[in-house]
């Protein structure tokens, strides 16, 4: 019962998070652009919408189950990433993972989805999965070698035992280990689907993605995984870096502050096509992990 | 502003159509008034750029005019669009498309003619391969008049939309679904060996269950 | 009749297995005996091969009767046996041979094996053998027996050499870069079915021979060269030669056109796995080695299986003249699936056990940079993967016999069937393979073994998972997902014409091009790395060797000009310069 009640929690909160995190991205975005914007529901709005339509197409059976994995697998990221830590409750499963295993849990239901796009028929849908895959490609080499640091400086997996280790503000993991930080900010970014790196899923403008062929309540669904799975992801950053959070308020605020500081990022940068992306993320991200590995393991005084 | 609800000449000939339907009750549960509510928030637009219309459409989305606060955004492909925005004159190569486009999105779609042009021809009233009433082929729900209408123009006409979907009235797409012999025939007549295949169509009369 | 009696001899592994009793050994000559025992060890290879042949003798069964080819099977089975039940290398060897040469012959059997294959695979493999002969008696020489066990006395040189022997000729088998020129080519144009046996066991026999070293040289790896961070340094090596192969191969695999060729280099990268866990030498690693191999042979079983199903019943074997099969063959779809998940090392199977393994023994040995290149590798793997299920299964049907195809018969079903469920099941209880079959090895390797408390959970010291939860949790989830939405879903309508896209309101038909079958990854090459890594080839790296060589002969020859004066001139000054050495040295 606890485990239902605890997970039905989970669930909620990050899709209440998550459209509202958005919402405010959008406003945050206008604000920067000097306009009014959409109000903070704006995406609560959208997706209810797409909830809404009266009418869905479909290209057959495994184009339904395409986002019915991808929301399968959003709910298990969700439940198996700790959001409180000393506390009985916002637990799901996540003592049954471990930070390996949650990251290969994000890509579980993109996967899937992939399923779906493909077949669809869509030529241009399967183009973006090419190109979503590609960048996962880039983006998760710099993405696992910071996390691998972390994992390194506390000598386990488990995400319990990294936010346990992090008691006070002196030994939060941007502080003891902020090469770590560095190195994943960019890709974690990219995971997210921000702004530099989005071309894979770009919302407005281009024709080829992987949600092409999807429309009406299917959609709505599609969206709705984006933003659990995205607070999944914060939340996983803030265990990790920011020293989790003993209570709910706080896991808002820290979450919080760390999306202010990607939409920051994602704000002021123009789009990379998908090879520079990778490019990049091998060149820069990666070297600076390089030299963490260095500073952390080579290096006669690193333990 | 000014508002004109009333068609003149051959223009009435689409409305003429619901003179046999009986009108629907127009009384809206909560459910549906909140549903109606919610769908008027949010419109995606699906900017088709057949004429010079179209150069209309970029700045009402950037700053200055800034469409995005009252819910309206770009989308990417018609399947995820709500609104069709046919910015300018059609002729009949970018008809074909416009219909096709508009076929594919998923119900409840609106459709927004911009300019003189979609109305009656416009300027080119007497040309041989342009569209003159776009009403003929697709159910519009609003027309913004103008050779070009202003931005303020185009967002004072989405906001006339939002109203009548806030309202719940009968908009052009169950037109569309009930009168789709009708276009048809209107398309079948100007577009001839162009027509898109059945397969497009013919589930508006299979009742479109799946 | 006579194929009763072959897939009885397919099961010959099975009852060794079973009814292994004493060890055999009899006197050769003077001093020398042949011994065949069944270690822990030689049980968990011994078991893949019981597995895998009568799931890979029952596609053989199909069709009229090849007498030939049963007969070099059952010859190829009981040299593999006779191999892993090798107690001493004479055995091992004879194996060995047994095993090349009716391998050879299979591959021999296809139709569409052309020269240069054959060439390729017989000269590398015999490469191996010479290898491992020498191998054989240098080890002879140094320690005067032919046992397989731990050879004492030997001086680090010694060690060295004989290590590099046997790595060499194992590594070879294995396919690693550059050694792996005859993997593709065999494994694409052998039978059908033969390429799951040489994909999923042939190539075991080498990761067999590569997890002997350490049974051999027990601290061969740790007190060689000494240690670098927590692991050992002579390790790090092979781990590099691993994770560069599993790099390389992965491009060159999104790269391929072909089916079975893709299968071909994804299976040299998930060996460079396996070369790399071993490098890796700890007592995780060479779980997650094991893992792996384990994985490996049953999804490449299954992948080769359905693949050489689609192959039958279409003719086709590019990804551009598939497609939109899934709708033909269903069961073949769900087997590729399976497959690839495995594959890719996706969480609910056990490929994530293995993955997982592996990647924590390179943290608990502080090799980031290794890991960091092994997650590229499995990364870039996603890529070949879907491309995989989407060309064949997904998509347009492109060619008129992908049109026409109906399901794979039983005979390629039925194995099929078994390999899902034995990965679903692996996947489920990751705890329960590595109680039955990682932890006897390693206990019989002298290591900690990796031990887990129940069946659905795997532990290592750097915290574990539980396959059972998760596999639950997600269930539930789809299902209620599933079963919300379809209830929800309002008025849901079928696409009238799988040519009813959104098409940039253009209306595609038949002839435009909408399958993006082999044009997938092609657009990699414009990142730097990868387009660099496909412009090269391996050939290409011997051809320059070769370039190379030639050049700096002819520089060589500049020395002999044929001007006598010169000649002398060279040799007072040789002269000179070596009695100035021998001076200074005294």
């Amino acid at each position: 019962m606890h485990a239902v009640l605890d997970s039905l929690a989970m669930i909620g909160i990050s899709y209440v998070m998550g459209f509202l995190f958005y919402g405010f991205y959008r406003q945050f975005n206008a604000r920067v652009q000097r306009r009014w914007g959409p109000s903070i529901w704006q995406n609560l709005f959208d997706n209810l919408k797409f909830f809404f339509k009266s009418e869905t197409l479909s290209h057959g059976p495994m184009f339904f189950f395409g986002p019915m994995i991808i929301m399968a697998g959003a709910f298990t990221t969700v439940l198996f990433v700790p959001f409180l830590k000393d506390s009985d409750w916002l637990q799901g499963f996540s003592a049954s993972g471990n930070l390996i295993l949650i990251i290969y849990l994000l890509v579980v239901g993109p996967l899937g989805n992939a399923l779906a796009v493909g077949s669809s028929g869509n030529p241009y849908g399967v183009m973006g999965v090419t190109r979503g895959l590609t960048r996962l490609m880039g983006l998760e080499v710099p993405f696992f070698l910071g996390l691998g640091l972390v994992m390194l400086q506390h000598e386990t997996t488990s995400v319990h035992a990294i936010m346990a280790a992090q008691h006070d503000v002196a030994h939060w993991g941007i502080l003891t280990n902020p090469i770590a930080f560095a190195v994943i900010l960019l890709p974690f970014i990219a995971t997210q689907n921000g702004s530099p790196f989005d071309v894979v899923g770009a919302p407005v403008e281009v024709y080829a993605g992987p949600r092409v062929e999807f429309g009406g309540r299917l959609l709505g669904v599609l969206m709705t995984q984006n933003m659990m799975m995205s607070i999944a992801k914060l939340v996983l950053v803030v265990d990790l870096f920011l020293g989790g959070a003993g209570n709910f308020l706080i896991l808002i605020l820290k979450a919080f502050a760390l999306f202010l500081l990607t939409a920051a990022i994602s704000m002021v940068f123009p789009r990379l096509k998908t090879e520079q992306a990778v490019d990049f993320f091998w060149k820069v991200p990666l070297g600076l992990g390089v030299l963490g590995v260095i500073a952390a393991v080579w290096l006669p005084w690193s333990t | 502003m000014y508002h004109k609800s009333q068609c003149e000449g051959f223009q009435c000939e689409p409305g003429l159509l619901d003179e046999g339907v009986d009108p629907e009750d127009r009384q809206l549960g909560p459910v549906e008034r909140l549903v109606a509510w919610l769908r008027q928030k949010s419109l995606f637009v699906l900017a088709y750029g057949t004429g010079c219309g179209a150069i209309e459409m970029r700045p009402l989305m950037t700053s200055r005019f800034d469409a995005e606060r009252f819910g309206i955004i770009n989308a990417p492909t018609p399947r995820q669009a709500d609104v069709l925005v046919i910015s300018g004159y059609l002729a009949l190569k970018t008809l074909k498309r416009v219909i096709r486009s508009y076929e594919q999105m998923q119900e409840p779609k609106y459709v927004i003619a911009l300019g003189s042009c979609t109305i009656n021809g416009g300027m080119y009233w007497d040309s041989y391969n342009t569209v003159k009433q776009v009403d003929r082929y697709l159910p519009v729900d609003i027309y913004v008049n103008g050779c070009m209408p202003r931005p303020e123009a185009l967002i004072e006409g989405f906001v006339a939309l939002q109203e009548r979907i806030a309202r719940g009235e009968k908009a052009g797409f169950h037109r569309y679904r009930e009168k789709i012999d009708w276009y048809k025939a209107n398309q079948r007549r100007v577009l001839g060996e162009m027509m898109p295949p059945d397969y497009t169509y013919d589930w508006y009369h299979a009742g479109g269950i799946a | 009749m006579i194929k009763l009696l072959f897939f009885t001899v397919s099961l010959t592994p099975a009852a060794t297995l079973l009814g292994w009793g004493e060890g055999l050994a009899w006197p050769l000559f003077e001093g020398v005996r042949l011994t065949l025992d069944l270690t822990p060890l030689s049980a968990f290879f011994l078991l893949l091969l019981a597995m895998a042949a009568p799931l890979v003798a029952l596609p053989m069964l199909r069709g009229t009767a090849d007498s030939p080819a049963f007969v070099l099977f059952g010859l190829l089975l009981l040299g593999m046996q006779l191999l892993l039940l090798a107690g001493d290398f004479i055995s091992l060897f004879i194996g060995w041979e047994i095993m090349t040469w009716s391998s050879y012959l299979l591959l021999l059997r296809s139709a569409r094996t052309d020269l240069e294959t054959a060439q390729s695979y017989i000269l590398f493999n015999l490469l191996s053998a010479f290898l491992l002969l020498a191998a054989i008696l240098v080890f002879y020489r140094f320690t005067g027996h032919f046992e397989i066990r731990t050879a004492a006395g030997l001086t680090d040189w010694q060690e060295i050499l004989l290590a590099l022997l046997f790595g060499l000729a194992f590594l070879t088998k294995v396919g690693t870069l550059p050694l792996h020129l005859w993997v593709p080519r065999s494994y694409d144009q052998a039978p059908d079915a033969f390429s799951a046996f040489l994909s999923a066991l042939v190539s075991k026999m080498g990761v067999y021979g590569l997890v002997l070293l350490p049974t051999l040289f027990p601290d061969a790896l740790a007190g060689l060269l000494g240690r670098l961070l927590d692991g050992p340094a002579a390790g790090y090596l092979l781990a590099w030669i691993g994770v560069v192969t599993s790099i390389v191969a992965t491009f060159k695999a999104i790269s391929q056109e072909d089916m079975k060729r893709l299968l071909a280099y994804s299976s040299i990268a998930q060996l460079g796995y396996i070369t790399t866990a071993i490098g890796v030498g700890s007592s995780l690693a060479l779980g997650g080695a094991l893992y792996q191999a384990l994985v490996h042979t049953l999804v490449k079983l299954l992948l080769f299986i359905s693949i050489a199903g689609i192959v039958l019943r279409t003719g086709q074997r590019r990804f551009n003249d598939l497609g939109r099969l899934m709708e033909r063959m269903p069961i073949s779809f769900f087997g590729v699936l399976i497959g690839i998940i495995g594959l890719a090392g996706m969480p609910p199977l056990p490929g994530f056990a293995a993955k997982y393994l592996i990647f924590v023994s390179l943290l608990d040995a502080r090799w980031l940079l290794l890991l960091a290149a092994m997650v590229l590798a499995s990364t870039a793997a996603f890529v070949y993967c879907y491309k995989l299920i989407y060309a064949p299964f997904l998509g347009h049907a492109n060619s008129a016999s992908a049109k026409t195809a109906t399901e794979a018969p039983w005979q390629y079903l039925v194995p099929q069937l078994v390999l899902m469920g034995l990965l679903v099941g692996l996947g489920l209880f990751p705890g329960l393979g590595v109680r039955l079959l990682i932890d006897p090895v390693l206990i019989a390797l002298q290591m900690d073994p990796l031990g887990s408390p129940s069946w659905g959970e795997l532990v290592t010291p750097y915290g574990g998972y539980d396959g059972v939860v998760l596999m639950v949790v997600f269930g539930t989830a789809f299902v209620l997902v599933t079963g919300l939405f379809f209830l929800l879903r309002g008025r849901m309508r079928r696409a009238g014409s799988p040519y009813d896209l959104s098409y940039a309101g253009e209306v595609p038909t038949a002839e435009t091009p909408l399958h993006y079958g082999a044009g997938m990854g092609r657009e990699l090459r414009r990142i730097p790395l990868v387009g660099w890594i496909l412009r090269h080839s391996t050939q290409g790296f011997y051809a320059a060797l070769v370039r190379q060589t030639r050049t700096a002969a002819e520089l060589l020859s500049g020395f002999y000009s044929g001007n006598p004066q010169a000649w002398v001139l060279l040799a007072v000054l040789v002269f000179a310069l070596a009695l100035q050495a021998s001076i200074g040295g005294i």
